[in-house]
């Protein structure tokens, strides 16, 4: 679903991600750890087609993002840390523009909107401008606008800041549904508890280098997320 | 403490002049030291020179009927218009707006401090605004009358004054909208229809002023006596610029304790302004089937939200979409007897009046630059842009659409309206439209392209790429460069020779071809630029 290349991105003389490879296949949640500033939002806008990288390649569904960027757009959502969205339009008006963009019927566009606008409690507000939304109603909208066009990947970056524990367990859910269904999930995130419960995968960065992935019990073995995260960290300093 | 605000206030002000945002990269000194040299020749060049023009005018005949007050008076009371009206649509979004408010009221920074940095923002804004007027006004006085002391200190002061006074009526007024604003559903349609009022009775004073000035300047003696007994404060102002030693006291306190006022009032109704969420009843959603848009038609509906969910964004940048009509419709009403005076006047030079209207046009499309500070705008939400599946080029597509939409559709009516009343022939009608068609294209072309070379995409505040964005500055006053070269042309050089509609048909090809230059560049280079963004 996702393969990334040797992708490597400088900041000036700072490399930010160096040589990382990764390859997530369908049915995979795939969490992707590291401190601040090891590299990980470089590594998700890349993939999302934000930022363009120096080397490497990044393939979605077998498509390039370097040469085929619209193509491989319609078959993700991305999510970032701070959902900036449109301050001038209302919930509904932002969720309808995304529909639009991603081609989604009107019959389906308005049974999700329902289903997720109810699961998410945020049904009511979306005549609200999105100016007068909260951090954590931004967040539940930005959620919501991925999932509208049921994307094959989704990309999010510290997905769960924000929400309360309530929209943080049906967002679990809701990643658990779309991987059992055949998509993939890759994530950044600093609550290592989550990722060790959720996810099938995970791979840790650390100065723009992958230093350990695989599966989660390969990685951690009998010891636990944190442990083996907090040992990786002091092994490479 | 104030000193560092202060300092940052500055900074964001003059960011553009110091950092490149294309590059992410501060400035060096020389192109910082060009960026400020060419801000100034826009403003100090262009409008001072305009105002300039104005006191050379009626300095020496005013001096030499004695009222030597009534022209300070005079161009006193433009500098305090011009600041007034240039300034008091940024003051409540500058006062109570920015988006560091929240941050810095969490700091342990005295309120008086805040209010104090936010007030140096709106004050140099104001100042900027009138001394375009009373500088030269000052500077022409000097020349005329000789420098003397009283003269140069009188002229200092009464620069000083007015800028302080234009600061306490923008802050009053952004206080009344502010207060106003607090309980409105349609905040931005009213904020833009008040605007419009305002806009409005500022442009009637204005030319009525333009007809009263050639009337003083007949009567100058009488009128000067009328007004000294009529309208006292009026003198002692103007007498200030003379270096009038109690005129001076008597202003300077009454300025001072208006504008002591008004900071009592701010810094007691500050705090609860900035952070009010407004007692507006919340919307309730309600399910309506919704319908299926093209990505054209829903890039284009996104362009329209933004521009009237933002009552900065529709004045600044749109002001033409509302003035055209009423031109129109004013055209309908009085055209004909306008029309019989300009024909009278240009009788020995023909097809002015055609060309007349084609200026007048031209400067109502050069009031709506949507697209240049449209790219800025997307600042920290551009990411959503970049990661949708979305070829940039369309993007810029519905930009461009709706700059052509607003001005492209009010303009026809404006011409419609003026061909009812002014017995154009065919050809020259036919000429006027693709002349004007092609430059509201061409405005809308080259705004963009200064918006995708020069973006400013961290702002804190709308009202930086909206007002003063390199884009939008260079837009503008090429547009007014453009106005001037056609007039100009035409008049002087002189272009009426070749007849209005050979004359036109080289604007229009010129038009055309630099439209084609900004589109091809704006789908290769432009496109790519977008994307690195």
């Amino acid at each position: 679903m996702l393969k990334i290349e040797h992708l490597s991105k400088n900041y000036g003389d700072k490399k930010a991600v160096d040589d990382l490879n990764l390859h997530i296949a369908p049915g995979e949640i795939y969490g992707f750890i590291g401190h601040n500033g090891a590299g990980k939002t470089t590594t998700l806008k890349s993939v999302a087609g934000i930022l363009q990288f120096d080397t490497g390649e990044i393939y979605i569904d077998g498509k390039s993002i370097r040469t085929q960027p619209l193509e491989c757009k319609r078959s993700f959502a991305y999510i970032p840390d701070n959902p900036d969205l449109y301050d001038y339009m209302t919930g509904i008006k932002y969720l309808n523009f995304i529909a639009d963009i991603f081609n989604v019927s009107a019959a389906d566009r308005q049974m999700r909107i329902r289903k997720y606008g109810d699961l998410f409690e945020l049904t009511d507000d979306l005549a609200q401008p999105i100016a007068a939304y909260s951090h954590g109603m931004k967040q539940k909208l930005a959620i919501i606008s991925a999932w509208l066009h049921q994307p094959k990947l989704i990309l999010m970056d510290e997905p769960f800041v924000g929400l309360d524990p309530k929209a943080s367990h049906l967002l679990k859910e809701m990643m658990r549904e779309v991987c059992d269904a055949g998509g993939a999930i890759f994530f950044s995130t600093h609550v290592l508890e989550v990722a060790e419960k959720l996810c099938d995968k995970v791979a840790i960065i650390k100065g723009g280098k992958l230093i350990r992935s695989g599966t989660m019990d390969a990685v951690k073995g009998d010891d636990s997320l944190e442990d083996v995260f907090l040992e990786l960290e002091e092994e490479s300093c | 403490m104030l000193k560092l605000l202060l300092k940052k206030q500055l900074l964001e002000i003059f960011q553009v002049y110091y950092y490149d945002a294309k590059k992410n990269k501060a400035r060096s000194k020389v192109s910082t030291g060009l960026h400020f040299l060419l801000f100034a020749l826009l403003v100090f060049g262009l409008l001072g020179g305009i105002f300039t023009f104005l006191a050379v005018k009626l300095c020496a005949p005013l001096i030499a009927a004695g009222m030597n007050w009534l022209y300070f008076a005079l161009m006193g009371l433009i500098a305090v218009l011009l600041g007034a009206f240039g300034s008091v649509f940024n003051t409540y979004a500058g006062l109570y707006l920015p988006k560091d408010n929240d941050l810095l009221l969490s700091m342990p920074i005295p309120i008086s401090a805040l209010v104090g940095a936010r007030l140096f923002g709106v004050y140099l804004m104001g100042l900027l605004y009138s001394a375009v007027v009373i500088l030269p006004a000052v500077i022409v006085y000097w020349v005329t009358a000789g420098v003397t002391l009283p003269a140069v200190l009188g002229g200092l002061l009464i620069t000083l004054l007015i800028s302080v006074f234009v600061l306490t009526i923008s802050c009053v007024l952004g206080w009344i909208v502010a207060k106003i604003s607090r309980k409105l559903k349609h905040k931005s349609l009213i904020t833009v229809l008040i605007s419009l009022v305002v806009i409005g009775a500022y442009y009637f004073v204005y030319f009525k002023a333009q007809g009263m000035i050639q009337d003083l300047l007949a009567n100058a003696t009488v009128y000067g006596a009328r007004i000294k007994g009529a309208a006292y404060p009026v003198y002692l102002f103007g007498s200030v610029g003379i270096g009038d030693v109690r005129a001076s006291a008597i202003v300077s306190a009454a300025v001072a304790v208006l504008f002591s006022l008004m900071w009592v009032l701010l810094s007691r109704s500050f705090l609860r302004i900035a952070t009010a969420t407004g007692k507006v009843a919340r919307r309730e959603y309600r399910e309506t089937h919704s319908r299926h848009r093209s990505v054209n038609t829903a890039l284009l509906c996104r362009e329209f939200s933004r521009f009237t969910a933002n009552p900065n964004y529709m004045l600044n940048c749109g002001l033409g979409t509302f003035l055209m009509p009423v031109c129109g419709i004013a055209v309908l009403w009085k055209g004909s007897e306008l029309f019989a005076v300009l024909d009278a006047i240009f009788a020995e030079t023909p097809d002015s009046v055609p060309l007349l209207l084609g200026v007048v046009f031209c400067g109502f499309a050069s009031m709506n630059l949507t697209t240049a500070p449209s790219i800025s705008l997307e600042g920290k939400s551009l990411w959503l842009l970049q990661s949708l599946p979305v070829e940039p080029w369309r993007i810029f597509q519905a930009k461009i659409e709706m700059q052509l939409l607003l001005t492209g559709l009010p303009m026809l009516l404006c011409i419609v309206c003026t061909a009812a009343v002014y017995p154009l022939h065919p050809m020259q009608l036919l000429v006027l439209l693709l002349f004007e068609g092609s430059f509201v294209l061409l405005m809308a072309l080259v705004g963009l392209l200064l918006g995708v070379k020069m973006p400013t995409l961290t702002w804190t505040n709308e009202i930086v790429p909206i007002k003063q964005g390199g884009a939008v500055m260079i837009t503008l006053f090429g547009a007014f460069g453009y106005i001037v070269l056609l007039f100009v042309g035409f008049m002087l050089l002189p272009g009426w020779m070749l007849g209005f509609c050979r004359y036109m048909s080289c604007f229009v090809a010129a038009n055309l071809f630099l439209s084609v230059l900004a589109y091809l560049w704006l789908r290769k280079k432009g496109v790519a630029r977008f994307s690195a963004l």
